[in-house]
């Protein structure tokens, strides 16, 4: 197909007089991760319940692989895959039971399971049951089983929660694979880094709203400082000094500060996603 | 895009993770085995056969009392005829279903009855007695005597009443257990003893009375405590499973695995059809084994006791299914399972006691299942007779299961 795997438009949706999601748009293009940045109660979550079908929009059209969402086709599922944010298995099952089963209900019968357990890291626990593994190990099966049927759309709520940094690195350059392979992803997440790191383009959505959208670099120039921080040494103390890039006599003045004896550094001062966020929202991304 | 995966493949795949998932639940096999095990040692260790005659007890014996009144009727003109009838007078004439146990003293009688002393009776005829409270060994070849209603006349009773004396007294000794209309017939008893014995005839017409039995008589052939337990103890194991079931339903409603498995091409009604075969299925097999393994099946009843046990089964899942969506913990599930459950357990009670069902008992959704089991097991009906109840069963059926499905959809969807 042609056109993008996730289409949204005015989209909302509202558990009885609390709308949640207030006709929100954005689009998310084959091979391309969306962060879908917000704080708890936001309406990120009730976003994705709608997309892979669980609640029936209120109100507006989405569209996933062309087909609107409110059909609940089983071709469109089939081409999903969704890791939740809580970590809903069948502890009673083994980890490659769990990923056969998830697998059977996609009507794949050649699964390589084994393979995508390698992938996350858990090959050598394939027969354990789930109930006997940590938290970190839950997470990377909940990745693992939204793996499984090869989709062409991903829905990742907080992938890399409770995971160590290691982890958390190896399962971002999975999910980078499988952009690499052409699956749209729509990633909702705390973490800036992650969202930073991963994410093509960043959606900031506050109380049921899309404030902003665009490349994190974008955003950063378009709502950050373009200023560079000069710190000296002030007999026994330091000052420093903030000098605004492209303009009036910065230039001069910051080749005399470079020449000093005194320098200690000279910093960018790139505004972070979460300045941005405060800045657009006069709130936290944890709030 | 890839060819959809079929509804047939989706629900296979889904019965599978049931069957997993419950084969991995300790508890619940636990429970399972436990309750196939206690139900069926209850019913072989139950009586298979029912008492249907009173021991009555007299003291003294009585060839006692005939040898002290021969003088004193032969005194009062009495034939060498007459003493020889009552040389083999018999209390127990034409009393069907009496039994008649002599004792040497009202006192022993009385300690037999009360049961600080056990009386036997030897294979020889002979009345041995042992303190159960001693350490003596029962005695051997000899049955015990169950006593609960002894006569103690004076030893002078016949002379007595024949020579119309008048301030004889006679005493009757009954268990607290036995019934009042009991104890009024032995006085009665009594008092026709007196009436033969003083040669006067009651002062009536004494009518003629037949006896017809309504229904199956069941004189010599009394419906055992065992048969009696039989339907009960299949719902027994259908309550388990009712247990089993909704805990199952409800950790998957509590774990939201139910949203991870709606999330792929499978659907509500996927899931639904899953549970509510493999609840199905799984009491169907027990109740099955069970029935098996107490001897309910004969080859003329085989087909009507499995579809009865079907249709109990489908009533117990959508009870289920209720249940699995209302408890959120054990103790939820156990709640409510006790709560929906203990009402459908009524109308096994009304098998154990005489008479027809009251009209509220008729009217639980149960009933009719019990009804047929009950018909089937102990009075051989055929599908002639269940056919009417197991149709009224499947309306309930239809009823509880809307119900359970209604309560479980609204459940997954609102997750």
């Amino acid at each position: 197909m042609t056109g993008p795997a996730i289409a949204v438009e005015s989209l909302s949706y509202a558990y009885g007089s609390l709308e949640a999601v207030k006709g929100v748009s954005f689009d998310v293009q084959p091979g391309e991760i969306l962060g879908f940045l917000g704080p708890n109660g936001a309406g990120k979550s009730t976003t994705i319940k709608m997309l892979t079908g669980q609640l029936t929009p209120k109100g507006g059209s989405a569209r996933i692989l062309g087909v609107d969402v409110a059909l609940d086709d089983p071709e469109v599922q089939a081409q999903i895959g969704v890791c939740f944010e809580e970590k809903n298995l069948y502890l009673q099952m083994t980890a490659l039971e769990n990923l056969e089963f998830f697998a059977s209900l996609f009507g794949i019968r050649d699964v390589d399971a084994m393979e995508v357990l390698r992938r996350v890291g858990l090959a050598d626990r394939a027969r354990d049951r789930v109930g006997n593994f940590s938290k970190g190990m839950r997470q990377r099966m909940m990745i693992s089983r939204a793996f499984i049927n090869k989709p062409k759309v991903l829905f990742l709520d907080e992938p890399t929660d409770g995971l160590d940094p290691v982890t958390s690195a190896a399962i971002r350059a999975t999910i980078r694979e499988e952009a690499d392979r052409g699956a749209a992803v729509l990633l909702t997440t705390h973490d800036m880094f992650e969202a930073d790191e991963l994410s093509d383009r960043v959606a900031f959505i506050n109380e049921g709203e899309i404030v902003a959208l665009d490349t994190a670099e974008s955003l950063k120039l378009k709502y950050g400082t373009r200023s560079v921080l000069v710190r000296l040494r002030d007999g026994d103390g330091v000052r420093q000094e903030h000098l605004p890039l492209g303009g009036g006599g910065s230039p001069a003045r910051l080749a005399e500060l470079a020449a000093s004896p005194d320098l200690l550094t000279i910093h960018t001062e790139e505004a972070t996603l979460e300045a941005i966020f405060i800045k657009l929202t006069g709130r936290g991304l944890e709030g | 895009m890839s060819s959809p995966v079929s509804r047939g493949a989706i629900i296979t795949a889904l019965l599978k993770k049931e069957l997993i998932a419950y084969s991995r639940d300790k508890l619940y096999l636990f429970l399972t085995a436990l309750t196939v095990v206690a139900v069926v040692s209850v019913f072989w260790l139950l009586p298979d056969s029912v008492e249907e005659s009173i021991t009555l007890a007299v003291s003294p014996p009585v060839q006692t009392m005939v040898e002290d009144a021969r003088e004193t009727l032969k005194a009062m003109g009495a034939t060498d005829e007459q003493l020889a009838e009552l040389d083999e007078a018999d209390l127990t004439e034409g009393e069907e279903g009496i039994a008649l146990v002599e004792f040497e003293s009202a006192e022993q009688m009385a300690a037999v009855i009360e049961g600080t002393l056990e009386a036997y009776r030897t294979n020889e005829g002979a009345l041995v007695f042992r303190d159960p409270g001693a350490d003596e060994d029962k005695p051997k070849d000899a049955h015990r005597m169950n006593v609960d209603i002894g006569i103690a006349f004076p030893e002078t009773f016949i002379s007595d009443v024949a020579a119309k004396k008048d301030g004889v007294r006679v005493t009757i000794y009954s268990d607290a257990a036995v019934p009042e209309e009991i104890e009024g017939a032995m006085h009665s008893f009594v008092r026709e003893m007196a009436y033969q014995f003083a040669g006067v005839a009651l002062p009536v017409g004494m009518p003629d009375a037949d006896q017809i039995v309504l229904g199956e008589d069941r004189v010599g052939n009394q419906v055992t405590m065992r048969e009696k337990m039989r339907p009960m103890l299949a719902f027994m194991i259908l309550l388990i499973e009712t247990f089993s079931m909704s805990s199952l339903i409800s950790l998957e409603v509590a774990q939201r695995t139910v949203t991870a498995v709606l999330v792929t091409p499978a659907k509500v009604a996927d899931f639904l059809i899953a549970k509510t075969v493999f609840g199905t299925g799984l009491s169907l097999v027990q109740g099955t084994i069970v029935l098996a393994l107490v001897g309910a099946f004969t080859p003329q009843n085989w087909s009507i006791l499995l579809a009865t046990l079907l249709v109990g089964a489908m009533m117990f899942t959508g009870v289920a299914l209720f249940v699995g969506s209302a408890g959120k913990d054990f103790m939820g599930q156990l709640f409510y399972t006790m709560m929906f459950t203990i009402p459908l357990l009524i109308p096994s009670f009304s098998v154990l006691f005489p008479g027809s069902a009251a009209p509220w008992v008729k009217a639980i959704p149960s009933y009719p299942v019990l009804d047929t089991l009950v018909n089937t097991t102990m009075y051989g009906a055929g599908w002639d007779e269940a056919a009417g109840s197991l149709a009224y069963g499947l309306v309930w059926v239809v009823v509880l299961y809307g119900i359970g499905l209604f309560a479980l959809k609204r459940k997954v969807e609102s997750l």
